[in-house]
């Protein structure tokens, strides 16, 4: 079934008809995503491919059974998009847009949390279940149905390996962006713990960063946790140490957030370490050999 | 953005923390309106570790006051000349103590840290002796409860000081909402007879949320770039000028991605294939025409690059939009460095096509394009010659 989407979900976009969630509505719909409504305030009544639009997520759910939604809202109207969708119950939310203040993602994820809902990101590409469905911005060709779950905090970092690993043969059940940072809805070690559940995933591909600490909770949870192969990379080894690199999280201060300190950590807690989409490759076959 | 020193007291005293005297002496002439000695020098440069750096002097009289002056005015910390001191009453203290209150990644709350080891070494004490610091996470997005501050003041040994130790907190509290901090930290934070008094101060501002603090925000830059000038490259000053994230890396191998993480496996790769990068260069999930032809003029301009290589994986990004932004490029800059492209994703066939039509053929594997960059580099050829 891959994690938390399926060929049988129903979605609701909001920022359905601007460029981008245009846009995006007609790729995800070409892959197979069930896009039931989207809603963009003010252009209630009118429609994108055949999607009907509404003014508010309230009168999509009158019409509509909805199980995800995904937002292409810009950063200013971000927050109040977020809370609307919890508001209406919709239980999993994959926030696209980058640049949203930290402060806003910061009370998105909080009241998320309190009724019950889950967020991906922000500034997440979200996920694609290769074959079944995509909620998100996956460039569909790169992608291939198989057994790697591979989460990344980058999504064109995810690409990249995605693309090397369909290549050569390797298909994916799930393949997951946590987001940009500094804030994020899903951590690595939730999805983790996802992938370990899902009967359709047998290893899993870590993609991370330097800055933060995030691949530290994850190491000390596929230590105690995880029993699936997992292969590791962190990028951004050769950074400068205190430059910003894109991404907000990205930035190293101190000691732990070192791609040295995390890769020594997710060694040490079992995974395998790679360099390169090539080696990541390499690995993935060696482990099945065994298996 | 990082606030200096006098900035980042500035908002704290607007949210009612005590900070000691001041004046920000920017030459000579400005030395004369200090009335008591002694007085702390104090370099404003946005950059940590600056008191071990030599940035933190004391004079005990006018003469004294004024050679210091001079010499810091003509001096760098970690490359950022000192373009202004903060002369400071020295406050007398009895304890050196740590306050901060940060965006915590790991569980998207805010978290108040408070330590009793205050002072220059409070990295050394997070590192050697952690229980020494006292983390509390916030049980609600709005407010620190009573609770909370009492459990920080039993480990942080406040207990005797509750009221003016709830009073700082809530101060410093309010700040981090107000101006919506990633960060606000006090450190020293010192205790003086008369309560609290912040010693030093840092803030750092979510630039994502300028928008909503535009008059404060153009303050706070304007007089940071009267005094915090950087000795900026013109590749580096033409980025800021168009936004673009742009960090200087000292090779000849010219970098431009349309993703960070894409981007930072692309300086790994660089490095280990023997190469040397020139920049780290990032246009963003979503990147148009414009954009790309925009990171092309500022990588260009570095001279020390031999060679740029172009590593694009369009997701939101449309290789059809890019490819138009490296032709606009291309037409403008005939003897430009010469471009290895990666082009695959969203809209990559028509993206091709743009790029056959003038001659270029893309690459699709990453370490494929690595390579060649690095052997051009390493060949040093160039178009113009």
């Amino acid at each position: 079934m891959a994690i938390l989407i399926n060929e049988n979900s129903h979605v609701l976009i909001q920022g359905i008809t601007g460029e981008v969630g245009s846009f995006q509505a007609k790729t995800m719909q070409d892959y197979g995503t069930k896009i039931v409504a989207g809603v963009t305030p003010g252009k209630g009544s009118t429609a994108v491919y055949d999607i009907p639009v509404y003014d508010f997520v309230e009168e999509a759910l009158q019409k509509h059974r909805v199980d995800a939604a995904i937002s292409f809202v810009p950063a200013r109207f971000a927050k109040d998009a977020a809370l609307e969708c919890i508001d209406g119950g919709i239980r999993f939310l994959v926030m696209t847009t980058e640049g949203i203040p930290d402060h806003d993602a910061m009370e998105i994820i909080h009241y998320a949390t309190s009724k019950g809902s889950m967020i991906l990101g922000p500034d997440t590409p979200g996920l694609i279940s290769p074959g079944k469905s995509k909620l998100g911005v996956h460039p569909n060709r790169m992608f291939a149905e198989g057994r790697v779950g591979v989460l990344s905090k980058s999504g064109s970092l995810s690409y990249d390996i995605c693309r090397v690993l369909t290549e050569n043969g390797i298909g994916q059940s799930t393949v997951i962006g946590v987001g940009g940072g500094p804030i994020w809805g899903l951590s690595q070690k939730a999805i983790l713990n996802m992938f370990e559940e899902d009967k359709e995933t047998d290893t899993i591909v870590l993609l991370g960063e330097v800055g933060g600490t995030m691949e530290h909770e994850a190491a000390e949870f596929i230590k105690k946790c995880v029993n699936k192969s997992v292969v590791s990379m962190i990028v951004g080894r050769t950074a400068p140490k205190g430059s910003q690199m894109g991404h907000a999280g990205a930035i190293i201060e101190g000691s732990e957030g070192t791609a040295d300190s995390k890769i020594n950590a997710l060694r040490n807690a079992g995974s395998f370490i790679a360099r390169s989409p090539s080696e990541i490759l390499e690995i993935i076959k060696s482990v099945r050999c065994i298996k | 953005m990082r606030l200096l020193e006098f900035q980042a007291k500035r908002l704290l005293a607007q949210c009612g923390v005590s900070t000691p005297e001041s004046i920000l002496v920017r030459s000579q002439e400005d030395l004369k309106d200090i009335s008591s000695f002694p007085v702390l020098l104090k370099a404003q440069v946005p950059v940590g570790g600056r008191g071990k750096a030599g940035g933190i002097r004391i004079a005990t009289q006018m003469k004294e006051a004024s050679q210091i002056v001079e010499e810091l005015l003509n001096a760098n910390i970690k490359s950022y000349p000192i373009q202004a001191v903060l002369a400071e009453e020295k406050v007398e203290t009895t304890k050196e103590l740590y306050l901060s209150v940060l965006i915590d990644s790991l569980t998207g709350v805010p978290l108040i840290m408070t330590s009793s080891a205050g002072g220059a070494d409070i990295e050394e004490v997070a590192k050697e002796n952690p229980e020494k610091i006292t983390q509390k996470h916030l049980n609600s997005c709005t407010y620190p409860s009573d609770y909370v501050i009492r459990y920080l003041a039993k480990y942080t040994k406040l207990e005797n000081k509750l009221e003016d130790f709830k009073r700082i907190i809530r101060q410093v509290y309010n700040a981090f909402q107000k101006y919506e901090a990633q960060m606000v930290e006090i450190n020293p934070l010192a205790l003086t007879p008369d309560g609290f008094v912040a010693l030093d101060a840092k803030i750092l501002l979510d630039d994502k949320a300028a928008y909503r603090h535009r008059d404060l925000v153009e303050k706070l830059q304007g007089e940071q770039k009267q005094l915090a000038k950087t000795n900026k490259t013109t590749a580096e000053q033409l980025a800021e000028k168009r936004g673009i994230t742009y960090v200087t890396l000292g090779g000849d191998i010219g970098m431009i991605s349309d993703g960070a993480g894409t981007g930072m496996l692309t300086l790994d790769l660089i490095y280990d294939a023997g190469g040397q990068p020139a920049n780290f260069c990032e246009l963003g999930g979503l990147a148009g025409a414009e954009s790309m032809e925009q990171a092309l003029e500022v990588v260009n301009k570095n001279t020390q690059v031999k060679v740029i290589l172009i590593g694009l994986i369009g997701g939101l990004t449309r290789m059809d939009d890019v490819a138009e932004g490296i032709l606009n490029y291309l037409k403008q800059y005939r003897h430009s460095k010469p471009l290895i492209i990666r082009m695959c994703g969203t809209g990559e066939e028509i993206g091709k096509a743009k790029l056959n039509e003038a001659g270029i053929e893309p690459f699709v594997d990453l370490e494929m394009a690595v390579h060649m960059a690095v052997q051009q580099a390493s060949k040093g050829t160039s178009w113009q010659s």
